[in-house]
């Protein structure tokens, strides 16, 4: 059996090196060199700010501070490492349907393909590092033996983070795979939806804010990050005794989702695959609604949409944005005082325009990732390039506009309604960095293109190159975008901000459309490296 | 005029040529097989005459349009069913079949009017509403030819159709693309390894080895006085066959290797 993993081992080594030495392969060893050595500096400065953080809740120990800045830190680790998890994490090698035909215990091969996802994975590594952070600050301000159960409850936050991820992955794949249970949620979601909309604008905010101690429970569908988090109030506090039933819980919840997780995966391994029938989607006659779109243009509009909608991972984030939305409307909002001023509350509303982005970057940097035998219609079919991408962009902004309305709607109903020129602001942020996005992301889709599995649980959706490129994307043009906020701030004239937003879209959006051309002749001048790459002909 | 013509086509990869001078004529009306042993350069041919690869050097026209030049234009009027498919996996047969119209040009309620028609003809009805993704290799080949099919094109170019589909299909394809032909309908370009089904449905041969156009004609021209196999072998030369070895195989030998016999 040794033998046996010790050859899985060399294998899953083998495909890394190949992967460095082939096409390619050198610019990816030093994308990924590059995400090491910026996740470890980084790392220890944030690391260094959380420390700082746990040090003053520990010399505290008790009280609301304490209480707010664990919630602050855990649930804040807990959601960008799931919603990054998802999109970056890169495990395909250890694929357990691939495994299935070896005489190998799947469990063994399941538990080592989700470890080796973090271990080998640099966004893994900063987690880490900002978890040895809070444990530091805790040691530094009150050395004793209550940091040895600390420890404890970080290493079961980690594992429990990835095993709920890994588990959030089999759930969504699974629903996809049953017609029934999947309307059952979208209906479910829709009332939601509808509910929240109805309270926020019946100005219910206030009465949200009353209801919310009752939905307190809600909380613990994040149980990694709650109760890690209540687990933690009591070790700052010195109540030893007292944190043990929250990490034995901890560490119950943990081995049962890491169970429920690896058995919905052989599950899944070990069927056909087979997803039934598609709603609607036996009669050609029946097809997506395009307003004005017409011709070969909303053809390709429709297949990108419904592509996008039928994406496991844009479900989630569908889900998952949202609810990220709810908890700092909840959590972090009121702790925002209000003599900071109107700018620098309204940034988290802001934030998740980028933050919508940021989770969909998969689709803007490797738009033809699951396109697999079909990219080659485009090269086929008479079909302007440009048009290809200009047709995913567009269907990837109207969903991701779904996504960021939802995420504001909900904000809005649980923090209360901000200022006119907040939310205009807000809107004008998301559609001004939109064009700055897509426009660049479309080079380096082309330039960079990676065939993307269809499902959550085998993820690996962006190489490390386009995974560094779009975060320097995203920083220049988050950089670019803060400086009318700052100009705001001292001039103290908040419409500015909007303004100028509008104006820096406005801007991007001509640029945008100068490029488009470009993008689609370079994309016709790639066909011969691209196509092998993207039809999973090279996978 | 010529439904192909090539002059001195050749494409190299990595300074190596996959063809080589390739001097295509295809007649209009006529139904082409393009023969040669597997990495012969049959696919690759298909791939330059259909725009998925750029040829390193010479000139192709098809339909009487120069592809450098014309390239959508020659598009719109072709169809073709590539070696790995060309399907968008994750719409239902029915919605790929469409939308392949609809980027083809034809307006929604034709497309969709021609889908129903062809789901019926490649009898895909009762999966229409599946995801392609999950449709067998066979479903797949029938939907490509669909999808090849749906724009009406003057040339029809088939990279090994009937690879990996039973013969109840092979029989129905067969008997379509024979329909076709002989209506007049079109030209049908078309690559495979199974010589006896090219014998019975084919009216004119190219036979191609190591990327180089070994002969063509109509098919009682090359095949002379004896079947199309006979010629074929001759031009491509006969496969060595493997020699012994396998001794792990035997009877008495320690096949899991951990050293007992």
């Amino acid at each position: 059996m040794r033998g046996t993993l010790a050859a899985v081992a060399e294998l899953r080594a083998r495909l890394l090196v190949r992967r460095l030495r082939g096409k390619g392969g050198l610019a990816e060893g030093v994308a990924l060199g590059v995400l090491f050595l910026l996740a470890i500096p980084l790392g220890l400065l944030f690391a260094a700010a959380i420390g700082a953080g746990s040090y003053r809740a520990a010399r505290t120990g008790h009280g609301l501070r304490v209480d707010v800045a664990l919630a602050a830190i855990l649930f804040g680790l807990w959601q960008s490492w799931t919603a990054l998890s998802l999109t970056l994490n890169d495990r395909d090698g250890l694929d357990l349907r691939r495994f299935l035909v070896y005489p190998l215990p799947p469990g063994r091969v399941y538990l080592l393909g989700v470890l080796s996802g973090i271990a080998g994975d640099p966004i893994g590594l900063f987690w880490l590092i900002l978890l040895c952070g809070v444990w530091g600050g805790a040691a530094v301000a009150r050395p004793g033996p209550w940091l040895a159960l600390l420890a404890v409850a970080l290493l079961l936050f980690a594992l429990a983070t990835v095993f709920l991820v890994a588990l959030l992955q089999e759930l969504l794949s699974s629903m996809l795979r049953r017609r029934r249970l999947r309307e059952v949620a979208i209906g479910l979601a829709f009332v939601a939806t509808g509910w929240t909309l109805a309270a926020a604008w019946g100005g219910g905010a206030r009465s949200w804010r009353n209801a919310l101690p009752a939905l307190r429970t809600v909380q613990w569908a994040a149980f990694p990050a709650a109760l890690t988090n209540a687990a933690a109030v009591r070790l700052y506090g010195g109540d030893g005794a007292g944190a043990l039933p929250f990490l034995g819980a901890l560490a119950a919840a943990t081995a049962v989702t890491g169970f429920l997780a690896f058995r919905l995966a052989l599950a899944a391994a070990r069927s056909a695959g087979d997803v039934g029938e598609v709603r609607g989607g036996a009669r050609p006659g029946r097809g997506m609604w395009l307003g004005p779109l017409r011709g070969r243009f909303a053809a390709l509009v429709e297949k990108e949409a419904k592509y996008l909608l039928r994406h496991p991972l844009a479900r989630i984030y569908a889900v998952i944005v949202p609810g990220f939305a709810a908890l700092v409307a909840w959590k972090v909002e009121p702790a925002i005082p209000r003599e900071a001023g109107e700018v620098l509350r309204a940034l988290p509303l802001f934030g998740f325009a980028v933050y919508t982005h940021l989770v969909m970057q998969i689709f803007w940097l490797n738009g033809l990732g699951w396109e697999r035998g079909g990219a080659r219609t485009f090269y086929l079919a008479p079909v302007g390039l440009a048009d290809v991408l200009g047709a995913k962009n567009a269907a990837l902004y109207a969903f991701s506009l779904v996504i960021f309305l939802a995420a504001g709607a909900v904000s809005l109903a649980v923090g209360g309604r901000p200022p006119a020129w907040a939310i205009a602001g807000a809107l004008a942020l998301h559609a001004g960095l939109a064009p700055f996005l897509y426009g660049l992301g479309n080079v380096v889709t082309v330039l960079n293109p990676r065939a993307a599995p269809f499902a959550v649980q085998r993820n690996g959706s962006l190489s490390w190159l386009s995974g560094l490129a779009g975060m320097a994307i995203l920083s220049l043009a988050c950089g670019a975008f803060s400086l009318p906020v700052l100009l705001a701030l001292r001039l103290e004239s908040p419409w500015l901000v909007p303004a100028a937003w509008a104006l820096l879209g406005a801007a991007g959006l001509w640029a945008y459309f100068r490029t488009l051309p470009g993008a689609g002749r370079l994309m016709e001048s790639r066909r011969d490296a691209l196509l092998p790459v993207v039809c999973g002909d090279d996978a | 005029m010529l439904a192909i013509e090539t002059r001195g086509l050749t494409r190299l990869f990595d300074g190596k040529p996959a063809v080589e001078d390739l001097g295509l004529e295809v007649p209009l009306g006529a139904f082409y097989g393009f023969l040669g042993p597997n990495g012969a350069g049959k696919s690759t041919t298909i791939k330059m005459l259909t725009g998925l690869l750029a040829p390193t050097s010479g000139a192709a026209r098809v339909l009487g349009l120069d592809l450098s030049r014309d390239a959508l234009a020659v598009k719109s009027r072709i169809g073709v069913v590539p070696d790995g498919l060309s399907l968008f996996e994750r719409l239902s047969g029915a919605e790929q079949l469409r939308i392949h119209g609809q980027l083809y040009g034809l307006d929604r309620p034709t497309a969709a009017r021609r889908a129903e028609e062809l789901l019926d003809a490649l009898d895909l009805t009762a999966d229409a509403g599946k995801l392609v993704g999950d449709y067998s290799h066979g479903m797949k080949k029938k939907l490509a030819l669909g999808c090849a099919l749906i724009h009406g094109p003057s040339l029809l170019f088939l990279d090994e159709p009937f690879e990996g589909i039973d013969a109840v299909a092979v029989s129905g394809i067969r008997r379509m693309l024979k329909d076709l032909v002989g209506r007049g309908a079109m030209t049908i370009f078309l690559t495979s390894h199974v010589l006896e089904v090219v014998e019975r449905l084919v009216t004119h041969v190219g036979i191609i080895h190591r990327g180089r156009l070994a002969m063509q004609g109509t098919l009682d021209e090359v095949r002379a006085a004896g079947t199309l196999e006979e010629t074929f072998i001759r031009a491509v030369g006969e496969e060595r066959n493997g020699g012994p070895g396998l001794s792990w195989l035997d009877p008495a030998a320690d096949r899991v290797g951990t050293g007992r016999a």
